[in-house]
């Protein structure tokens, strides 16, 4: 049993970076998508969110399958932890950039109309009033994004990433624990999941308790 | 004040100026339509440096598009505002510049107070200055407690806006609005979404105010208030100004009929 823990271990370095990687380009690019989506421009705005729908609506495997097989065997050539990263970021970018337009909605008009009479200019409007507002209604969904982003991190064991998923496969194959193995990577991804829950929780409250002082 | 001519007189009117004395504020024809919708329909009004000007009227008649038209928070379709030397025209391209100088000098207070809730009270009224006016954080903050220790409020600085009751909140944004020294104030209901005795306590700082000598435009539905502390009374009915005069004149003797009945309805509530 320790020698099949000892083992999986190594996939989990593989399922860190996946998601960290993904999840941290997600996070910056949903930003200008987020811009792109409520642009003034009727084309562009319709544009970007037929392209996010596009892409939520798409299984995360096929997706990843199209930028490593598709994409990156066509065009460019990706390892496979490029072409994880790659995918689960820019499907990950799609769903915060609807998280970012929902915060935004959610911040008042108020708000804005305090921030211009008191002769801030865009950018101090956005950073200073905000986006703090925005983050606070931000970090809840975030935070379970990121652990069911974690959970399908193990879709790119599919393309050869030698993460938790992969490793238990590999394992399973050589050993025939198939339960040990599999009792393994459920708790390795429950041990890794509770850490962000627990940071968002404790985050959260930080703000709120900040606000209501 | 004693240049205001002392009848009330039938819109639209611009108000009787002796002719000695440069208006400071001055608003020229102005239109403001929503899409298809005109709410504003050539409104035009004038007003002295000092002076406190009461806009009444029943609710959707366009006071709050009024207010946002002055100081270009919702810029007009068609008309001009000008301050002290500085002109907006509608529809012009006007210079960033000119529209940064004209806000620079106009303080604005909301109904619904819209403090900064992430910020502290002192932060709220310390922010703009240092980004506005390059004051050092120090400066800033020294002028802030002067600020709220006017309005009663110097013990609240560290903490939270939602920790303050509506009246304290209202009293913080009228300090946060003085601290980027404007020189003319414009209230939009400032008392309307408070509990009455809240709302005295932000009166009371209005009419301090007035009584220092700074040019205010307060929409109000506080008919006392607008009677025994502001100078002048403007009724607004459907996007236009219907009357306008001292304000114990408009409120006393009403000439428009319609004024008489919004009056009367206002009285009975
Ligand atoms: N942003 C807006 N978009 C469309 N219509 C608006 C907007 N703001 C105000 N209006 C309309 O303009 C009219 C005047 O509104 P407002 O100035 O708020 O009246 P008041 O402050 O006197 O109650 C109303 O009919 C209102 O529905
Ligand atoms: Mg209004």
């Amino acid at each position: 049993m320790f020698d099949v823990f000892k083992a999986m271990l190594d996939g989990v370095p593989w399922t860190i970076a996946v998601t960290l990687l993904s999840f941290t380009i997600g996070c910056l690019l949903g930003f200008p998508i987020c811009w792109l989506r409520m642009s003034p421009f009727r084309v562009i705005s319709f544009a970007t969110a037929s392209l996010v729908l596009i892409i939520r609506s798409i299984p995360p495997i096929v997706w990843l399958f199209f930028v490593f097989f598709g994409a990156g065997g066509g065009l460019l050539n990706l390892s496979p932890i490029a072409a994880a990263v790659t995918g689960l970021g820019i499907i990950t970018a799609a769903q915060m950039s609807e998280v970012y337009r929902g915060a935004l909605s959610a911040v008042p008009v108020g708000q804005y109309e305090a921030a211009h009479v008191l002769n801030l200019n865009a950018r101090q409007r956005f950073v200073d009033i905000i986006l703090p507002q925005m983050l606070r209604i931000v970090v809840p969904s975030a935070a379970t994004y990121a652990i069911s982003l974690l959970k399908d991190s193990a879709v790119a064991s599919t393309i050869g990433v030698t993460d938790i998923s992969a490793v238990a496969y590999q394992v399973t194959q050589q050993t025939f624990k198939g339960i040990e193995v599999y009792t393994t990577a459920a708790l390795l991804y429950l041990l890794l999941s509770v850490p962000v829950a627990l940071f968002s929780r404790w985050l959260g409250a930080t703000l709120n308790t900040r606000i209501s002082k | 004040m004693s240049s205001v001519s002392p009848v009330s007189t039938a819109a639209p009117s611009v108000i009787k100026v002796q002719k000695t004395e440069q208006a400071f504020l001055s608003l020229k024809g102005l239109h403001k339509s929503f899409g298809p919708y005109e709410v504003l329909h050539d409104v035009s009004l004038e007003m002295h440096k000092g002076e406190v000007l009461a806009i009444i009227g029943p609710s959707g008649s366009g006071k709050s598009t009024l207010l946002r038209c002055i100081n270009q928070l919702s810029p007009p379709t068609a008309g001009s505002v000008s301050m002290d030397g500085v002109t907006i025209e509608a529809g012009c391209s006007s210079s960033r510049n000119d529209l940064v100088k004209l806000r620079r000098r106009i303080g604005m207070v909301f109904q619904s107070f819209n403090l900064f809730p992430h910020l502290t009270v002192l932060q709220n009224v310390s922010l703009a200055q240092v980004r506005t006016m390059g004051r050092s954080k120090r400066d800033a903050d020294k002028k802030s407690l002067e600020l709220l220790d006017r309005v009663g409020l110097a013990n609240k600085a560290e903490l939270y806006p939602a920790r303050c009751s509506g009246g304290q909140q209202q009293r913080i944004a009228i300090a946060r609005a003085l601290a980027l020294e404007p020189e003319l104030m414009l209230f939009d209901e400032p008392t309307s979404a408070l509990d009455p005795e809240l709302g005295l306590e932000v009166l009371a700082v209005m009419k301090e105010l007035a009584n220092e000598g700074m040019s205010m435009i307060m929409v109000t539905h506080e008919m006392h208030f607008a009677e025994t502390v502001s100078d002048r009374v403007v009724v607004m009915a459907e996007g236009r100004i219907l009357e306008q005069g001292i304000s114990r004149e408009v409120m006393r003797n009403p000439q428009h009929e319609r004024v008489v009945q919004f009056l009367r309805a206002v009285r009975d509530r």
